[in-house]
């Protein structure tokens, strides 16, 4: 990554960690206010993106709802990633036979479309935060898994740990020392690029009401209230809109970066 | 006519922007005679050469710059197709890479003058089989119609010498054409070439090797970075060399050269070898009847060797012939079908590996190519660092005292420190390898080609190391090479495999002077040799 790069990169981070752990700093109003009198005003001096149907302001929204969304695709990408680091290892390092029934599980699972499989999720569990996050993670693993386990089978019979084997290094230092931090480095790029696509899909679902319910802020479901009005009340759907394509574009970006860095090393 | 100039250079540049590959080199090329261009890598032959085929891709400038008799420098693209292959052609270096897979060797060979479009379609079949008949191809006829992968490497490489030789090119380049192979390939293409001089043809070879070129070449010149340094009558450069750096590369020829007798000028002179001690005559590592096979291939048959404490057993053999399965055995790392292998007395293999960890310690490995066994994210003194502490700590300022000893045991200055090892050159990479091999103190070290990568003049300077080490430490040499020369400097004990066995084992005197086996004659009498 290139200097200005680096820094780009840690003020978006620093920026959204600011507004995800105190929003009250950058809009100290409540997200939840009505104020019918103050309905469909148009973005102004006083309200900067204007304010929905309630009258509520629609950029205090947006920054309070940044949490949920964010930390729906913060706990999804962990879950996906965590999940996929386990089968990926146990894939890898387990006898064939075992390898190819996780295999075929994972090309199963892939074979679903993840919002499909979302969806599927969600009919059991039915719509909440903590549905969203498992739906999104689990629809995201066998990907990940994937590419886990094929790192860590390169990894396995590379001369550097069969080096390190000739060294005396028993199995848990070779492991340690080794196979996890160099099966991980090319993970950390994939994994600040799926953070993007959990928060677009952490919308997508509120978006059709199976996420965060109303009236909590939340991006996806901003968006879907803000449809019905749309002809009226046009900022109602962008702001909120421009937040996911924000972070989604953000994240993206760093990690296309640290892709770039991994390929290079 | 014999002696007359077919390609004349005279101060002939090639550039790539505002980098100059070849600077004002001057040399002709005669019928009849050959020319070999010496230098290592980066030195700029490959792209002299390029340059008289008019596909060195930068920008060639020269005084005169003549081939076959038409100025080359105002020549357009169409007038150098009609010399490459009919007056000058290239013999390429890889076979399995030149010639196309899907396709007939015959039509690969035919479509050389098909560009040239000559000859009408039965005679260029039968020209076809004719310059396979003139290179000794075996049934030529049936060898036409078959593809390069049903034929063995042999007439691979003969089929490739037929393809530069189809349109009858009075110049032949042959750019490092033995490299890759091995030495009965090498002996054969070797022959092939003299056989071109002697058709009255001028054969211009490049190569890094200064002993290959000796018996062929009629004229040398010796170049390094884009210049030609000296150049002249073969006998006189390989004779009375004038320039310090030919000197420095026929020192550094291992062939013939006395152990621990050093190969570079550079090298730290050596104590005289440890002669005294014949006490433990026991030996630091045996095999007993090693075997290894994969499904139905049998890798190793049945070896067993003995490498004396603080000695070298040198196994050479051609790529194929069970070296390297028989290192793996010998490190634990393919437990054998068969045999034992036993460290200082103690079985090492087959056996569990947390009963083994320990002795492991006794025993190190270098690989040919060191970065692959290095974690890609440790620097120089993390690697050091990581083996002395036995995989706790990667901090170099810990074990500072040992770190910076190991670095001038192995001759590498201490401002590498910090370096990743990927900044490193390749003989530093190796002069690293070696260092974190010597971390533990091992009385064995396991050198599967380890110079094999590296340039005559490095090679030389990291022999040179190994020899040094061995006379301070008393470590024992595993020394695993296809490179004869290399195995006769550094070996006391020498053993041929081939094919999976060990079919001749002995002192390297004896074993080089007067070989038994039939298979060890005509490896040694392909081996290029300047003393």
């Amino acid at each position: 990554m290139s200097r200005t790069a680096k820094i780009l990169s840690i003020a978006f981070i620093a920026l959204w960690a600011l507004i995800a752990l105190a929003p009250s700093v950058l809009a100290p109003g409540d997200p939840l206010a009505v104020n019918p009198a103050e309905a469909f005003q148009a973005p102004g001096t006083t309200h900067f993106f204007g304010t929905d149907e309630s009258g509520r302001d629609i950029y205090t929204r947006v920054i309070h709802g940044a949490r949920d969304s964010l930390a729906i695709g913060l706990a999804a990408t962990a879950l996906g990633m965590g999940l996929a680091i386990v089968l990926g290892t146990v894939a890898a390092l387990s006898p064939r036979w075992l390898d190819e029934i996780i295999l075929r599980v994972l090309e199963a699972l892939y074979a679903i479309p993840s919002l499909l499989m979302a969806l599927l999720i969600i009919a059991f569990t039915g719509p909440g935060v903590g549905p969203a996050i498992v739906a999104v993670g689990l629809s995201t693993a066998p990907g990940y898994a994937r590419l886990v386990r094929s790192q860590i089978r390169t990894l396995k019979s590379s001369e550097m740990l069969e080096a390190a084997t000739v060294l005396g290094r028993g199995t848990w230092l070779r492991v340690r020392n080794h196979l996890v931090p160099n099966a991980l480095k090319p993970l950390l790029a994939l994994v600040t690029l799926g953070i993007g696509q959990a928060v677009i899909w952490a919308a997508a679902l509120s978006f059709l009401g199976l996420g965060t319910p109303p009236p909590a802020p939340e991006w996806g479901a901003m968006l879907s209230a803000g449809r019905t009005y749309l002809h009226l009340a046009w900022w109602m759907s962008l702001f909120p809109g421009l937040a996911i394509v924000f972070v989604a574009a953000g994240a993206t970006l760093i990690g296309r970066a640290l892709g770039g860095k991994a390929r290079t090393t | 006519m014999n002696g007359q100039a077919l390609i004349t250079a005279r101060n002939l540049s090639v550039s790539f922007g505002s980098t100059v590959a070849v600077k004002n080199v001057s040399f002709t090329v005669r019928a009849g005679s050959c020319l070999a261009l010496v230098g290592e890598s980066g030195s700029g032959k490959s792209v002299t050469a390029r340059s008289l085929l008019g596909l060195s891709g930068g920008t060639a400038t020269a005084d005169a710059l003549e081939v076959c008799g038409q100025d080359a420098l105002s020549l357009s693209e169409r007038s150098w197709q009609q010399i490459r292959g009919s007056s000058v052609s290239m013999i390429l270096q890889d076979a399995l890479m030149a010639l196309d897979p899907l396709r007939p060797v015959g039509r690969e060979i035919g479509d050389a003058l098909k560009a040239h479009g000559k000859l009408p379609r039965a005679e260029r079949q039968q020209r076809v089989i004719q310059v396979l008949e003139s290179v000794r191809m075996p049934e030529p006829e049936r060898r036409a119609r078959q593809r390069s992968t049903e034929l063995s490497g042999g007439m691979r490489q003969r089929a490739l010498i037929a393809q530069a030789l189809a349109g009858n090119p009075q110049v032949v380049i042959a750019d490092e054409a033995t490299t890759a192979l091995d030495s009965a390939l090498t002996a054969l293409v070797l022959a092939q070439l003299r056989e071109l001089k002697e058709q009255g043809r001028g054969v211009l070879m490049i190569s890094h090797d200064l002993a290959q070129v000796a018996h062929l070449a009629d004229d040398i010149a010796v170049m390094r970075q884009g210049e030609i340094v000296e150049a002249g009558v073969a006998a006189q450069i390989l004779g009375n060399p004038q320039h310090e750096y030919t000197r420095q590369l026929l020192r550094a020829v291992p062939s013939g050269v006395p152990r621990f007798v050093p190969l570079s000028a550079a090298s730290r002179p050596l104590a005289a070898p440890m002669q005294k001690d014949p006490a433990p005559a026991s030996s630091a590592l045996s095999a007993n009847g090693l075997s290894k096979s994969f499904g139905k291939h049998a890798a190793v048959e049945s070896a067993s060797f003995e490498v004396p404490r603080g000695k070298t057993l040198g196994i050479v053999g051609e790529s194929g012939s069970g070296k390297t399965t028989t290192a793996r055995m010998v490190l634990g790392l393919q437990p054998p079908d068969a045999g034992t292998v036993e460290l200082l007395g103690e079985r090492f293999a087959p056996a569990h590996e947390p009963q083994r960890r320990k002795l492991r310690e006794q025993m190190g490995a270098i690989y040919q190519n060191p970065l692959g066994s290095f974690d890609p994210r440790y620097s120089v003194g993390q690697l050091l660092a990581d083996a002395l502490s036995r995989g706790k700590s990667k901090r170099a300022a810990e074990y500072r005292v040992p770190v910076t000893e190991l670095l001038e045991q192995v001759e590498l200055s201490l401002g590498l420190l910090d370096r990743n090892p990927r900044e490193l050159s390749g003989g530093q990479r190796q002069r690293l390898a070696i260092a974190r091999a010597l971390a533990p103190k091992p009385s064995v070290l396991v050198l599967d080609e380890p110079v094999s990568a590296l340039d005559a003049s490095i090679q030389a300077t990291v022999l040179d190391l190994l020899d040094r080490i061995q006379v301070e430490t008393g470590t024992s040499y595993l020394f695993i090479s296809h490179d004869l020369s290399v195995i006769e400097h550094m070996s006391d004990n020498v053993a041929v495999m081939h094919q999976g066995k060990i079919i001749e084992q002995g002192a390297t005197a004896q074993v080089f002077a007067a070989p038994q086996q039939e298979y060890t004659k005509l490896l040694l009498s392909a081996m290029p040799r300047l003393r």
